[in-house]
C-alpha cells in the first residue's frame, strides 16, 4: 500500500519534469538565446465579468501572435513576452493592472483594454508617459483624440453605423426597425440616427434592451407591429435575434459586428439564418491577405477566428512594427511617432494617423450572411462616398 | 395599440413572469425551511440545465432521463451546500446576513467553474413536445411555452400540497417554524433542513431545464435569474412559494406592459417604481401576513 502511494506521489513530478523538458526543447531558439531579456508587452483584457466575451477571444489572437512571432525570431532577434492581466471588466481594475505592468513589470508598451471605459482609464496613465498603447476597443470619448500614443484597432461606431446603412440601402429598405442594447448598442444607434437621413432611411420602431436581458420578445413584438422593411440589431448576445425570429419575422436582420461570433450564433439556435453582418473576417472564406492568419489560427485552436481574435493578433503586430521601425530601445516619443502611420493588418488595413485614430475605410468592410448557422461571405461591397 | 401586440406582450410577460416565479419558488422554499436567503438560486438552474445539455447532446441520453438527472443534480448540489457549509454555520450561530455572503460566494464560484469547464458559450435545449407554433389573437406561441406554463402551475400547486399534506412536508415546516419544539417531538431538524435544500435545489434545476429551450443558459445567467427570483419572492412573501409564483407573474407582466405602454428604455424604472409602491402599501407581500407565515 505504501509502495503504491509512493509511486502515485512521484508520477506527477516525473510527468511535470518530462513536460518541462519537452517545453524547453520546443521553445523557439530566439527565446533561449543567451538569456536575453525578452521584449515585454503588457496586455490588459476583460477576461472575467461582463466583457469576458470580448477579452477571451482577444487573448487567443494575441497569444497566437506571440507564439508565431517568437518562432520567427522575435523582434530584431529578441523574443517577445506578453504579460497578460485581467481587468475584470472594470476600469479601476484596469488602472491597477496597468500601474503594475508599467512600473513593476517594466513593459515597453501596452495592449488593451477590451472595453472603452477601461481603455480610457489606462490612457490616463500611458498618455503622460507617451507609452504606446493599442486599444482593442473603438474610439471612445473626445479626450481620446488628444492621446496621440493610444491607437484603436477596432472600428469606430460611426463606421459600424455607415456599414449597416449601406447594406440596408442596397436592399432597398426605407423603413427600419432597430433593437439595440443599453451599452455599445446605444452608441451605434445614436450614430445610425445621425446618418439615416443621408441614406433616405427612416426608423419606424426603435427598442432598447438591457445588455444582460434574457428575453426581448415584447420589444420584438413592437417592432413587428411597425412592419419595417429590415431590422437592425446591435448588441452582444443572440437574444434579440431569437426573439425576432420566434415571432416569425422574415425580414432581413442586419446585425452589428459585435454579434459576429460563433458563440453568439450558437446562442441563436435555429434563429441563426438570414442575418447579415458588416464585419471584417469570414474564416470560412477569408480574403487573400487573411488566409495565412486564418490557417494558423485554425491549426492552433481548431476553429475559425472572427474580429475579436483578429484584433488581438493585429494589436501585437502593430506594436512590433512600430518598435522595428523606431528600433527596439528607442524612447517612447520616437515609437509613438513611428506607430502613427499606415499598417497592413490581417484583419484590415489601418491608418493610425487618421482623424479617427485608425483610418479603417468603409471599403475594408466585408459582409457576411448566416445561412443555416454558417457565415457566408456576400459579394456586396460598400463604397466610400 | 393593436390586439396582436397586446396579446404578444402579455404572453411574453407571463412567460418571463413564470421564469422569475420558478426561481422565486425555490428561493422561498429554502427560506421557508431554513431562513437562509439563498443568493445562488439561479446557479441551481445553471447546473441543472448544463447537466441536461451534457447528457443529451454530449452523451446522447434520452431527453426524459437527462431531465431527471438534471433535476437530481440540483437536489444533490443543494444537499452538498447544506451539509458542507450551512450546517456548520448554524452550529456556530452565524447571523442571517452571513448566509447571504456565503451563498453569493458559492454562486460566484459555481459561475467561475461553469466558465472554466464549459466555456463562455450559451447552450439551448430542445423544446418540450413538438416545435409547433400556435397563433392566439395574432400572437405567436411556441408549444414549449404552453408546457412551461402548465408545468410551472403544476409545480406550484404540487409544492403547496407537499407542505400541507405529506408527512415530510409537515415535518419540514415544523422544523423551520420551531426547531426546538420539532426536535422535542422526534423530528430530525438537521435532516429536514437538508431536505429543504434538496427541494430548493431540485426546483432551481427544474426552472433552469424549463427555461433553457427559450433562454440560452451560460455561466453568467445565474445571478440575473437570482435577482429576478428575489424580486418575485419578496413581492409575494419570502416564506411562501405560492406568493413567489404570483410575485413572479406580476413582475413579468408589469415589465411587459411598461415596454408596450411607455418605452423599453424606462422598463426597469417603471417596474421597480411600481414594486416599491406595492411594498410600501403591502409590506408583507402580495398575499399579506397569512401569505408570509403560511404556505
Amino acid at each position: 500500500m505504501t509502495a503504491k502511494k509512493t509511486y502515485h506521489g512521484r508520477a506527477p513530478a516525473a510527468f511535470a519534469l518530462i513536460v518541462a523538458g519537452v517545453a524547453f526543447l520546443s521553445t523557439p531558439a530566439a527565446a533561449q538565446r543567451s538569456g536575453a531579456e525578452p521584449f515585454k508587452i503588457g496586455v490588459i483584457l476583460a477576461l472575467t465579468g461582463a466583457g469576458a466575451g470580448l477579452g477571451i477571444p482577444e487573448r487567443s489572437g494575441a497569444l497566437l501572435a506571440e507564439k508565431i512571432i517568437n518562432s520567427k525570431g522575435g523582434v530584431n532577434g529578441t523574443p517577445i513576452q506578453l504579460v497578460i492581466e485581467d481587468d475584470g471588466s472594470n476600469p479601476d481594475g484596469a488602472i491597477s493592472k496597468a500601474n503594475s505592468l508599467i512600473h513593476r513589470e517594466k513593459v515597453s508598451a501596452l495592449i488593451g483594454s477590451s472595453q472603452t471605459a477601461s481603455t480610457v482609464a489606462i490612457g490616463g496613465l500611458t498618455d503622460p508617459l507617451k507609452m504606446p498603447q493599442v486599444a482593442l476597443s473603438g474610439l471612445g470619448p473626445a479626450i481620446e483624440r488628444d492621446r496621440k500614443c493610444v491607437l484603436h484597432v477596432a472600428p469606430s461606431q460611426a463606421l459600424n453605423a455607415k456599414a449597416i446603412l449601406e447594406y440596408a440601402s442596397s436592399i432597398g429598405a426605407k423603413k427600419l426597425g432597430a433593437l439595440y442594447d443599453s451599452g455599445y448598442g446605444t452608441v451605434v444607434y445614436n450614430e445610425l440616427r445621425k446618418l439615416s437621413d443621408a441614406y433616405g432611411i427612416a426608423f419606424v420602431a426603435t427598442e432598447k434592451f438591457e445588455i444582460s436581458a434574457t428575453d426581448t420578445t415584447t420589444q420584438a413584438a413592437k417592432i413587428r407591429a411597425a412592419q419595417p422593411d429590415a431590422i437592425v440589431v446591435v448588441g452582444v448576445t443572440g437574444v434579440p435575434i431569437r426573439s425576432l425570429r420566434q415571432l416569425q419575422m422574415k425580414q432581413t436582420i442586419i446585425a452589428a459586428n459585435g454579434l459576429a461570433s460563433y458563440e453568439t450564433v450558437k446562442s441563436m439556435g435555429d434563429a441563426a439564418d438570414n442575418v447579415v453582418f458588416p464585419e471584417f473576417l469570414v474564416g470560412e472564406d477569408p480574403l487573400p491577405h487573411q488566409a495565412e492568419f486564418v490557417k494558423l489560427f485554425h491549426k492552433e485552436y481548431g476553429r475559425f477566428p472572427k474580429i475579436l481574435e483578429a484584433v488581438g493578433w493585429d494589436a501585437v503586430h502593430v506594436i512590433l512594427a512600430a518598435f522595428k521601425k523606431a528600433d527596439v530601445g528607442a524612447n517612447n516619443e520616437k515609437v509613438c511617432e513611428a506607430i502613427r502611420s499606415t499598417f497592413k493588418g490581417d484583419m484590415t488595413d489601418y491608418d493610425f494617423s487618421a482623424d479617427d485614430l485608425n483610418g479603417i475605410k468603409l471599403s475594408n468592410i466585408v459582409y457576411s450572411k448566416l445561412v443555416a448557422g454558417q457565415f457566408t461571405r456576400l459579394p456586396f461591397q460598400a463604397k466610400e462616398k | 395599440m393593436n390586439v396582436g401586440l397586446l396579446a404578444q406582450s402579455l404572453l411574453a410577460g407571463i412567460t418571463n413572469g413564470l421564469t422569475y416565479a420558478l426561481i422565486g419558488i425555490g428561493l422561498a422554499a429554502i427560506f421557508k425551511g431554513s431562513r437562509v436567503p439563498n443568493a445562488m438560486q439561479g446557479e441551481f438552474s445553471v447546473v441543472g440545465a448544463i447537466v441536461v445539455v451534457l447528457l443529451l447532446t454530449g452523451h446522447g441520453w434520452p431527453y426524459w432521463l437527462a431531465i431527471l438527472c438534471g433535476g437530481l443534480s440540483g437536489a444533490i448540489l443543494g444537499a452538498f451546500i447544506e451539509v458542507a457549509f450551512i450546517r456548520y454555520m448554524i452550529r456556530n450561530a452565524a447571523p442571517e446576513d452571513s448566509y447571504l455572503l456565503l451563498t453569493i460566494g458559492i454562486g460566484l464560484s459555481i459561475s467561475a467553474a461553469v466558465l472554466y469547464f464549459f466555456g463562455r458559450e450559451s447552450h439551448l435545449l430542445p423544446g418540450f413536445g413538438s416545435d409547433n407554433l400556435y397563433i392566439i389573437l395574432d400572437a405567436v406561441v411556441r408549444e414549449h411555452v404552453i408546457w412551461l406554463i402548465a408545468i410551472s402551475i403544476l409545480l406550484t400547486i404540487g409544492l403547496r400540497q407537499f407542505y400541507r399534506t405529506t408527512s415530510v412536508g409537515l415535518k419540514m415546516m415544523a422544523a423551520s417554524i420551531d426547531p426546538v419544539g420539532a426536535a422535542s417531538i422526534g423530528i430530525d431538524v438537521t435532516l429536514m433542513r437538508t431536505f429543504t435544500f434538496m427541494l430548493g435545489g431540485a426546483l432551481g434545476a427544474a426552472a433552469g431545464i424549463l427555461i433553457t429551450p427559450i433562454i440560452p443558459v451560460d455561466y453568467m445567467i445565474g445571478l440575473q435569474l437570482t435577482l429576478k427570483g428575489f424580486a418575485a419572492a419578496i413581492l409575494g412573501g419570502l416564506t411562501n412559494p405560492l406568493g413567489a409564483a404570483i410575485g413572479g407573474l406580476v413582475l413579468g407582466i408589469i415589465e411587459a406592459m411598461a415596454i408596450v405602454g411607455v418605452s423599453s428604455s424606462y422598463k426597469d424604472v417603471i417596474t421597480f417604481s411600481l414594486l416599491i409602491l406595492i411594498m410600501i402599501a403591502m409590506p408583507q407581500g402580495l398575499l399579506g401576513r397569512a401569505g408570509r407565515t403560511g404556505g
